[in-house]
């Protein structure tokens, strides 16, 4: 009897100690990355670097025309996926009575947003830049993540349409008004937070996205403000890939690490946005 | 037809310009899919259609014809294996931690670290794998080069540990307070509450996370390519992490462009990404199927 309770102590104490254990490792680890991330890009971080072009194959000057290229990708890649995602939303909520519609829709994009990010880049390098002849483009690059991020955008749409309350839209109906008038006085308004949630987490996700663009939107070295829509950018992610192959040369290294850590704020940026625009959300159900 | 007659006219109609809006919306979602699917099977169609391209070899020789895609599928199983066996027990360990901890202070702050690092972009994983990891490697073995199959699957583990945390947590936060406090009143230890009654609850939760985890370390292909060191065959013996080796994504990323459109070698190519996606979106099929049992059992 003793012996079994000494037992069980021991392994509830081995138990407690593994947990420990794995909670410190994962920690370490997390502080690294992060750690390493922000001491190497702050050493590489200036005024200079954040506002003079690329010079030497990046060796020195600056990112200004990545940080441009990478801003002006995901705007337009968001204007794109907005009337798209916004409208699959509201077909879902407000015009489609049948179940199976329903399941293929959300299978599309749940089948979407497992697809492999390089798939999009040999997808957008087929259709575009070879049978339509585009050659490298930025606004095929932006047409490629706005597929990418269109089941982030549309899943948060729909789930702020589905959480609005039944009584509006039966309140709405009492008052006469008919569907379309119901969707632009009760719908759009009550649901808006959930459409810039959706278009801001997609967007911190497109870009720090490298392969879907890197064969068919960007160019490395002598790019500057694109005059059309079919000429290549320079961006960040595809920056750093260059840099890092050249990781043997250490003024090269510390660029890299400068434009990571731009690359990473951006991200947190946008993820920062739309956590504050989610809670704004939850708080606004709840009045 | 006065003011008041168009109203009416307008609201019985059936097809309104929103209606119509929207219809083409989701057929345009749709549409994308099957798009993406059927350009990656027709142009997967010349290499399928060329004699001796020894699809399922060993042999990977673009200037022979010999287009074996055996090495690369092999690499991506291996390093997502390797990157398995990290991040699994380690997140699934931690994840028990926070949840059973119960601190809810802790669990939000770790759950906003954890998401920034989920969004910390793959390139920035391959740029730690490039200056930091593959240099430890090297010295740890004794190697020439550090761009081998483990160091790839260690950055791979790595890059899945905070997504398979946080969604392991979610799910074993979701077994009700209940459990826990009628098995901790009969008397049974930690360990004994997680193994006994979490475990068995949280299991299809926890699976779920898994193989969405899984999904992501194949379709990974920043970091992995800037790290395994491009080698298009076999590791000799087959099991040997300390050798070079490629991945499917690696592959891609390195050859894409060197190919001609068009060509057997551009089909091969594109017939790998074919087969990589079919695999995801299996593994995401599942995944959701898990998540929906969970869902019935709690």
């Amino acid at each position: 009897m003793f012996d079994e309770f000494n037992i069980r102590h021991a392994q509830e104490r081995g138990f407690a100690l593994l947990l420990r254990a794995s909670l410190f490792t994962c920690g370490a680890i997390l502080f690294f990355l992060l750690g390493s991330i922000v001491v190497k890009g702050i050493g590489a971080l200036s005024l200079e670097f954040l506002f003079m072009p690329a010079k030497d194959f990046g060796r020195s000057g600056g990112i200004f025309y990545q940080i441009f290229g990478s801003l002006m990708m995901v705007t337009a890649a968001a204007a794109i996926v907005l009337p798209l995602a916004l409208g699959t939303a509201l077909f879902q909520i407000s015009y489609n009575s049948r179940p199976e519609v329903k399941y293929l829709l959300e299978q599309s994009l749940y089948a979407l947003n497992a697809i492999p990010s390089i798939t999009y880049g040999i997808f957008g390098l087929i259709v575009f830049v070879n049978v339509l002849n585009t050659g490298i483009s930025w606004f095929v690059g932006s047409i490629i993540l706005a597929i990418m991020i269109l089941p982030t955008a549309t899943l948060s749409t729909y789930q702020a349409m589905s959480a609005i309350p039944k009584i509006y839209h039966e309140n709405a109906a009492a008052l006469g008004l008919n569907k379309s008038q119901i969707i632009r006085r009760v719908t759009l308004p009550q649901s808006f937070h959930g459409l810039v949630t959706g278009l801001l987490i997609g967007l911190a996700r497109a870009i720090g996205e490298t392969a879907p663009i890197m064969f068919i939107a960007t160019a490395f070295s002598g790019v500057t403000v694109p005059q059309s829509l079919v000429e290549p950018v320079s961006t960040l992610p595809t920056h750093i890939l260059e840099l890092a192959q050249q990781s043997t040369d250490p003024q090269a290294l510390q660029n890299a690490w400068g434009a990571s850590l731009v690359l990473v704020i951006l991200v947190a940026g946008f993820s920062g946005l739309a956590l504050f625009f989610r809670s704004r959300l939850i708080s606004a159900g709840h009045k | 037809m006065n003011i008041a007659n168009r109203q009416t006219y307008r609201r019985t109609t059936n097809f309104s310009g929103t209606k119509i809006y929207c219809l083409a919306s989701a057929a345009i979602s749709v549409t994308i899919v099957c798009t993406i699917l059927v350009t990656l099977l027709v142009q997967s169609g010349p290499v399928l259609f060329t004699e001796n391209a020894g699809l399922i070899g060993t042999k990977w020789n673009p200037s022979d014809g010999q287009f074996g895609i055996l090495p690369m599928l092999f690499g991506s199983i291996f390093v997502m294996l390797i990157a398995v066996t990290i991040a699994f027990p380690l997140g699934l360990m931690a994840a028990v931690y926070i949840a059973e901890t119960r601190s809810s202070k802790l669990r939000r702050a770790l759950k906003s670290v954890l998401e920034i690092l989920a969004g910390i972009p793959s390139i920035v994983y391959g740029l730690i794998g490039v200056a930091y990891l593959n240099i430890w490697i090297a010295d740890l073995f004794d190697l020439q080069s550090g761009r081998i199959i483990l160091t790839a699957g260690i950055l791979l583990g790595i890059m899945i540990l905070p997504t398979f945390l946080t969604l392991t947590e979610d799910a074993i936060s979701a077994v009700p307070v209940k459990f826990r406090e009628n098995a901790k009143s009969l008397g049974l230890y930690r360990h004994e509450v997680f193994f006994s009654i979490i475990l068995p609850k949280a299991k299809s939760g926890i699976a779920g996370a898994g193989l969405l985890a899984l999904g992501r370390a194949l379709g990974e292909t920043m970091a992995v390519m800037l790290v395994i060191g491009s080698l298009d065959r076999l590791p000799s013996p087959l099991f040997n992490p300390l050798s070079s080796g490629q991945t499917i994504t690696s592959k891609l990323g390195r050859e894409v462009t060197e190919s001609a459109f068009g060509s057997p070698h551009f089909s091969a190519l594109v017939f790998m990404g074919l087969l990589l996606v079919l695999i995801t979106i299996l593994l995401t099929i599942v995944s959701r199927l898990m998540f929906k049992q969970e869902d019935r059992h709690v």
